[in-house]
């Protein structure tokens, strides 16, 4: 079942297109990335979803209602942890959670038992009598993100959530929200930090310039955008003339000046490293070590980004 | 609860706070014992409307007036407070509307403004009491000007809290619109013996008309003239409120 879904989604700023005509069709029950450059309309996208502002045309389809029409019935029923700290500042740690159940009209005796529970799950121990405007940012960023889990919700809005915390930190909140997963949750979540969308997500969209340019599973991304692998090989001593003895294999770039590394880009990388390695081979020359890169979520990201912006212009 | 019941406790916990005890009973405190007492020596009796106040007494009563003004302004700026802190956006992405919003904080303006008002009617009661005229009015009168006067003083900080982006300018803003409010007014002294254009500046501040409505509500001493400041404060309070809503709404994200 579709949790969310745009058709022709746009929004414009005094002739700035932030949004153009994007279609998002987010399932149930999954974790859906929203990667992008700064600028790129992600933010956005999150506040015409939450229903914070409204799209200049397009339309939007959240839990099934029209969330153009009927804005607080969605709004009832979704969590948002936006991208701006968001904070009480005279509040301690606990009694900003409590309070935040109250505002969501938790009843009493659950918000008592949800703020325990939570202060367990996001290590908030040690500031739980803390003022919030005595917190580092980092922490704030943590009683911000536990806060939204006070109430109960069929979507999540997460607008780069780990902002601010220690990597310890941000494995903690990613292993939180992968079970919270596995209870029905849907997620929908923006980073700059691709290994966390790795991580994470079920299905990953890139936008760029207001348009979505490649939207799949992180394999099926890997397979459409990372064909071209990296192979880096280092040598035991330094090797002057070895250039000249590399430009003769076909099909391939290849990083190398002087010095003892290699670093061989190609898209038929295992026939490439066999006659590289004869070469190295019959020049008595010897490795030290050798790695095989697999395609990383950056790397498409980075291409997929160019790759639209050449288009574009 | 209601959603607007829910806030009005949020606002309520977030704007209570010692310091804003402290400010909101020391500060007038220190005004009516202090300065009332010393000041006697200075000023005899103060001409109100028919009838003549010793100083503390009228001083007592301005500053009821005074601290409605005062702490509304304060719970005003939970607008400004709620953008800065990023709260604004948040609560407006949960489960509620512009309008929750907008009277939420003008219920917590004015349970904030009534509770201060009786705070200071009660400390400085020892003061005034002997002069007090109580009739059918005086209870009505004193609510009335408790509400108009937290609508009016409210939305002008909400006023203030919603076309001002930096700390800095909002600060400057509100500090000048306090002093002048607060010392440009009656509340401490009397227009008669005033020169001429103080007089008049008296007259174009609100709190001036507030504090001579609950001084004729304690004293009895209702005449025309306070009939039509009565009507200026709602006019005020209603035009202001209906401007504060307005930006209020157009508030983008």
């Amino acid at each position: 079942m579709s949790c969310i879904v745009t058709n022709l989604l746009s929004k414009s700023y005094d002739n700035v297109t932030a949004v153009d005509e994007i279609d998002l069709d987010v399932k149930s029950g999954q974790v859906f990335g929203f990667l992008g450059p700064n600028g790129a309309g992600k933010s956005t996208t999150i506040k015409l979803l939450t229903t914070l502002v409204q799209p200049t045309s397009g339309s939007i389809t959240i839990l099934g209602i029209n969330a153009i029409k009927y804005p607080l019935k969605i709004r009832n029923q979704i969590g948002v942890v936006l991208q701006q700290p968001s904070y009480e500042p005279t509040l301690t740690v606990e009694k900003s959670l409590e309070k935040y159940g109250m505002m969501w009209n938790v009843d009493r005796k659950q918000r008592k038992d949800k703020v325990e529970e939570l202060i367990e799950s996001f290590d908030l121990q040690e500031i739980r009598k803390k003022k919030n405007e005595d917190l580092s940012i980092g922490q704030r960023r943590r009683v911000q993100v536990a806060r939204e889990f006070m109430h109960e919700m069929e979507l999540l809005f997460l607008d780069e959530p780990t902002i601010g915390l220690d990597p310890s930190a941000r494995r903690k909140l990613l292993d939180f929200l992968k079970n919270k997963v596995k209870t029905g949750l849907t997620i929908f979540y923006t980073t700059h930090v691709l290994t966390e969308a790795e991580y994470l997500c079920d299905k990953i969209a890139i936008i760029n310039k207001g348009k979505i340019i490649a939207v799949d599973s992180p394999n099926e991304l890997k397979n459409r955008f990372g064909n071209e692998k990296t192979i880096k090989i280092h040598m035991a001593g330094i090797q002057q003339n070895l250039l000249n003895l590399l430009s003769e294999i076909q099909d391939c770039k290849i990083d190398f000046n002087s010095g003892t590394n290699i670093t061989i880009h190609s898209n038929k990388s295992e026939l490439v490293l066999m006659q590289v390695l004869q070469l190295l081979n019959k020049n008595n020359i010897i490795i030290e070590d050798l790695s095989a890169m697999p395609t990383n979520l950056e790397e498409i990201f980075i291409k997929a980004v160019n790759d639209s912006n050449a288009s574009s212009s | 609860m209601h959603p607007v019941l829910r806030l009005v406790n949020r606002n309520i916990t977030i704007s209570i706070n010692p310091g804003f005890l402290i400010w909101q009973i020391i500060f007038p405190l220190i005004y009516i014992f202090v300065a009332g007492f010393a000041y006697t020596s200075l000023i005899d009796d103060v001409p109100f409307e028919n009838i003549e106040l010793d100083y503390p007494t009228y001083l007592a009563t301005g500053m009821i007036g005074f601290n409605i003004m005062n702490s509304t302004l304060i719970s005003g700026i939970i607008i400004w407070n709620d953008r800065r802190h990023g709260m604004f956006e948040q609560i407006m992405a949960g489960p509620f509307t512009r309008t929750d919003y907008i009277l939420s904080n003008i219920c917590t303006i004015g349970i904030v403004g009534m509770l201060s008002a009786a705070i200071i009617a009660f400390v400085g009661y020892p003061i005034f009491f002997d002069s007090i005229e109580f009739s059918a009015f005086t209870l009505p009168i004193l609510i009335f000007a408790s509400i108009f006067g937290s609508i009016l003083f409210g939305s002008i900080a909400s006023i203030i809290s919603t076309r001002l982006r930096s700390s800095e300018g909002f600060n400057v803003i509100i500090n000048t619109v306090f002093l002048f409010f607060a010392f440009v007014s009656t509340a401490f002294y009397p227009v008669l013996g005033t020169p001429e254009p103080l007089a008049t500046a008296f007259y174009i501040n609100p709190l001036t008309y507030l504090v001579d409505i609950i001084r004729a509500g304690f004293f009895g001493t209702f005449s025309n003239f306070i009939i039509i400041e009565m009507f200026v404060l709602i006019i005020l309070a209603v035009g202001l409120f209906s401007i504060a809503t307005r930006l209020l709404t157009r508030l983008d994200f």
